[in-house]
């Protein structure tokens, strides 16, 4: 019977088992940490730290997957793909240090997510330990599964509040060769032109608007485009300065990041516009008036602004996942 | 009956069905083999009456089994006696394409076709393609997570769905939205079977049609060679729109049917169809073909037009019903497999093919390994669906034990319950459970599909036992 070794810990999962076992026992708290990259660590509580927990565990380019530890380092994981000409789908803000645990744990995706997906759309399979100590496995390696319900999905953005991610499989995509272009233009303009240039067959895999002008990046053999004189072709480097987008502030300024509609017009104090028009990052004291709003200034902040029937859900969930309520919440 | 007449009350006779005649349509899905006539038919016209339904069959303690089209192949709207079907076809409104956003808002009865073709004007169309698509409905896409052909490079149903409003068994909506923060309750409602609400509205993503596109269809002596090939495409970084491959009874099956000009002779057939900008199909046809004879293929043609494309793609598309000819009845399998593992599959399941005595067709995705075996008897014999009932059970197990699942597009519904316990665990069962009680605490939606009881795991002897405990020592056992 497959099933028989299908869930088999190794001795440092066997290990994690272990010390959530005696919380449980004790009932204590634990926080999940990966490189600690981010997450302020609370001294109040035990810490379960996966930075030890790092490699490739299974990766056959043609397959288009990878299965990894989840403390590996996105740098590391980042430098074996290239090896082989292939790359992560979602291009994840690299913070120095981050784990591709930490990163699916916060869902983070980068400027292609209107294009190839975000993060969970390249998630098959994971491996996690939940708050009852059992070592578990959802979904698998295959592009196509729809058995049982998309667990490995739904944990993208648990924040550690769940389960402890240990294993990830990953949809991975060949690299392909990109240019980037930009325009000069306001930034009203450049909200209609980057949706309009998104509805043509141009194969456009990021779009963007910061300090005056309207970036776009075109994926491997397209027209040409600087047959336009006000076009001008730029580095790659401005996806790196948007993802992680760490701007500069001013006294008592915060930065919030707003995920709207592409076409949502400009939002005051704009200071960048990114993932095609979805995301706007605004810098100001007082939190915008908009419905998805979320503090980006290095703390876990969670918006709470879920209604009262998805709050009872996420609640039930917790219980489902962690019903002595070990891993500590956000 | 007092709900069927509280039902008739609140949502008119007319939208009300009971009749063991009128009920017949709504007694299976696409898997005919499970029948059972329910209690009442619901068709509600709009969002309100599908509440008032849900009321009502709340307060009768009724269980409710929500159907889009019934196209589904794993009888997840298979009825039972006490319950009322809660059909949608009657929402099926496109309520507003927004082209600039590249966005759809759409009632889960729309048909998956109706959408590409009213986005067409605006040069749009919504990607996800399950070969159903001139049928089955938008709501049962998410619910079951379709794909299609184009899937390995455009995405499943969940990759292409932002928004959805839910009820649940009191009636109330549930809007969960990509935008939501925190765990991906969006995905979680992709694929959940009916299990969890019933999707009322779907915001869709809409992508620009490809500039071009072009079809490679090459023949090759041997499936390893066929299924290396498939590999090399991949790994020299191109991923294509379509790629499809079939044996050579699916052949011999497609062409006696469609007459395309596929090559007989040849032991496995490849359709590798690359699309995008008119320069990067141009490069990568050349490429594509160039990778195929490299591995082997003795016949290669690409096609030069769109009329020679879509005449390519007619074998494929009507495989099924090809091999249909051949036998009074065919069961079609659904599982996945590590692309390196195909080989082993195809000569593992013809083995088996011989031990049952039954004939196999194999056409599949290559590109995302995900088999359809079609197996041939006939129900007039007696035991000869039981034996390939058996046939196909046997082959899940062999996906599950090369690394694959149970189910790459037709869902579980209650076709695939048992093979569900060879692929998970006690623990991850539980969790399935917790979580349908997290949405569901009536258990009243859909009962008894998509996930097995523990129970039924333990009476077929795939209980885990560990350190020697039972799990749930309070269930009786048999
Ligand atoms: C709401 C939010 C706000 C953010 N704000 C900022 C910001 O202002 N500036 C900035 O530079 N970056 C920010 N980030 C980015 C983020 O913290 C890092 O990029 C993340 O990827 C760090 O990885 P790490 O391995 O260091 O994770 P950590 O910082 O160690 O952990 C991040 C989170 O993931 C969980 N986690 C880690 N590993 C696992 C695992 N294996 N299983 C389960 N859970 C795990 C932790 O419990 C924690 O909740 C923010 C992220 C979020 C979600
Ligand atoms: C010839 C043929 C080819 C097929 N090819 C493919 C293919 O290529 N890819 C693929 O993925 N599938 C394929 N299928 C299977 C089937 O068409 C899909 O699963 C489809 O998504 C079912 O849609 P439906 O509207 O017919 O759903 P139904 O059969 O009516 O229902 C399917 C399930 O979804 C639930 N459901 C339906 N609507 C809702 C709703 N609004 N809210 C909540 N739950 C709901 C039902 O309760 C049931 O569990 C094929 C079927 C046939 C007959």
């Amino acid at each position: 019977m497959a099933l028989d070794t299908h869930n088999a810990a190794s001795p440092f999962e066997q290990q994690l088992i272990e010390q959530i076992q005696q919380a449980k026992t004790e009932q204590s708290k634990i926080q999940i940490i990966g490189h600690g990259s981010k997450v302020p660590i609370d001294h109040q509580v035990e810490h379960l730290s996966l930075k030890e927990h790092s490699g490739i565990i299974q990766y056959d380019p043609a397959e288009l997957v990878i299965t990894v530890k989840s403390g590996t380092p996105l740098a590391e994981l980042n430098a074996v793909l290239a090896q082989n000409n292939q790359m992560l789908g979602f291009e994840p803000p690299e913070y120095g240090n981050s784990t591709i645990g930490g990163t699916y744990a916060c869902a983070l995706t980068g400027p292609s997510f209107p294009f190839r997906g975000r993060l969970r759309d390249y998630i098959l399979g994971s491996k996690v330990i939940d708050g009852r100590g059992h070592l578990m496995q959802f979904g698998g390696k295959m592009i196509k599964n729809v058995a049982g319900y998309d667990v490995s999905r739904m944990l993208c953005g648990s924040k550690g509040s769940l389960a402890v991610v240990t294993e990830l499989s990953m949809k991975v995509l060949p690299k392909i060769e990109e240019t980037t272009y930009c325009i000069e233009m306001p930034e009203g303009e450049a909200i209609l032109l980057m949706n309009q240039m998104q509805g043509t067959a141009l194969p456009i895999s990021a779009c963007a608007y910061y300090q005056g002008r309207f970036y776009y990046r075109v994926a491997g053999e397209h027209p040409k485009q600087d047959n336009r004189v006000e076009v001008n072709l730029c580095t790659n480097d401005i996806w790196q300065t948007l993802n992680p987008f760490k701007p500069d502030l001013q006294q008592g300024q915060k930065l919030w990041r707003l995920d709207v509609e592409s076409t949502n017009p400009a939002i005051e104090n704009t200071i960048a516009v990114s993932m095609g028009g979805s995301r706007r990052w605004v810098a100001s004291e007082n939190k915008p008036n908009h419905p998805y709003v979320t503090l980006w200034d290095q703390r876990f902040l969670p918006r709470n602004n879920d209604k009262p029937c998805v709050k009872r859900i996420k609640s039930g969930l917790k219980k489902v996942f962690d019903p002595h309520g070990i891993f500590k919440d956000l | 009956m007092a709900l069927i007449e509280a039902l008739e009350k609140a949502i008119g006779k007319d939208n009300v069905l009971s009749s063991e005649e009128a009920c017949r349509p709504y007694e299976c899905d696409a898997l005919s083999a499970y029948r059972q006539k329910p209690l009442a038919v619901a068709l509600p016209e709009n969002v309100d009456q599908v509440r008032q339904v849900l009321k009502l069959c709340k307060q009768y303690q009724t269980p409710v089994i929500t159907r889009g089209s019934g196209t589904g192949l794993a009888g997840g709207t298979l009825p039972q006696a006490d319950s009322v079907i809660l059909g949608l076809a009657k929402l099926n409104q496109i309520l507003q394409i927004d082209p600039l956003q590249r966005t759809a808002i759409v009632q889960p009865g729309v048909r998956n076709i109706t959408i590409s073709e009213a986005a067409a004007k605006y040069n749009l169309y919504y990607a996800p393609d399950p070969s159903s698509q001139i049928a089955c409905s938008i709501g049962g896409n998410v619910a079951e997570n379709s794909g299609g052909v184009h899937c390995l490079k455009y995405g499943l149903t969940v990759h292409n769905v932002t928004s959805i409003t839910v009820l649940d068994m009191d009636g109330d909506p549930i809007i969960f939205d990509e935008k939501d923060d925190g765990i991906d309750l969006l995905a979680l409602m992709n694929g959940s079977e009916g299990l969890l609400g019933v999707i009322v509205e779907i915001k869709l993503k809409l992508l620009p049609k490809p500039e071009a596109a072009q079809l490679v269809m090459a023949a090759f002596n041997s499936v390893d060679q066929c299924a290396d090939a498939v590999t090399s495409v991949l790994k020299q970084g191109i991923i294509p729109a379509g790629l499809e491959m079939m044996d050579q009874f699916a052949i011999q099956a497609a062409e006696d049917f469609a007459q395309v000009g596929y090559p007989t002779d040849a032991a496995a057939l490849l359709l590798c169809e690359v699309d995008g900008s008119h320069d990067q199909v141009q490069v990568d046809s050349q490429r594509v073909a160039d990778i195929l004879s490299a591995n082997g293929a003795h016949q290669i043609q690409v096609s030069q037009n769109e009329s020679q494309r879509l005449a390519l793609w007619q074998g494929r598309k009507n495989a099924f019903p090809a091999v249909g000819r051949y036998s009074p009845d065919y069961y079609c399998m659904d599982g996945t497999i590590p692309r390196s593992q195909l080989a082993y599959v195809l000569q593992k399941i013809s083995q088996l093919s011989n031990k049952y005595g039954l004939r196999v067709a194999n056409v599949f995705h290559a590109g995302d390994g995900n088999l359809h075996p079609l197996i041939l008897y006939d129900a007039n014999k007696p035991g000869e669906l039981e034996q390939t009932e058996k046939f196909g059970a046997e082959i899940l197990r062999l996906c599950v034990d090369v690394g694959g699942t149970i189910t790459g597009e037709h869902g579980v519904g209650v076709e695939k319950l048992d093979s569900m316990c060879h692929q998970y665990s006690d623990a991850e069962l539980e969790v399935f459970h917790g979580i349908k009680k997290v949405f569901d605490n009536t258990g009243l939606l859909n009962p008894g599909k998509a996930v097995p009881t523990l129970h039924r795991c333990a009476e077929l002897g795939h209980m885990h036992v560990h350190n020697n405990q039972l799990p749930h020592p309070e269930l009786e056992r048999f």
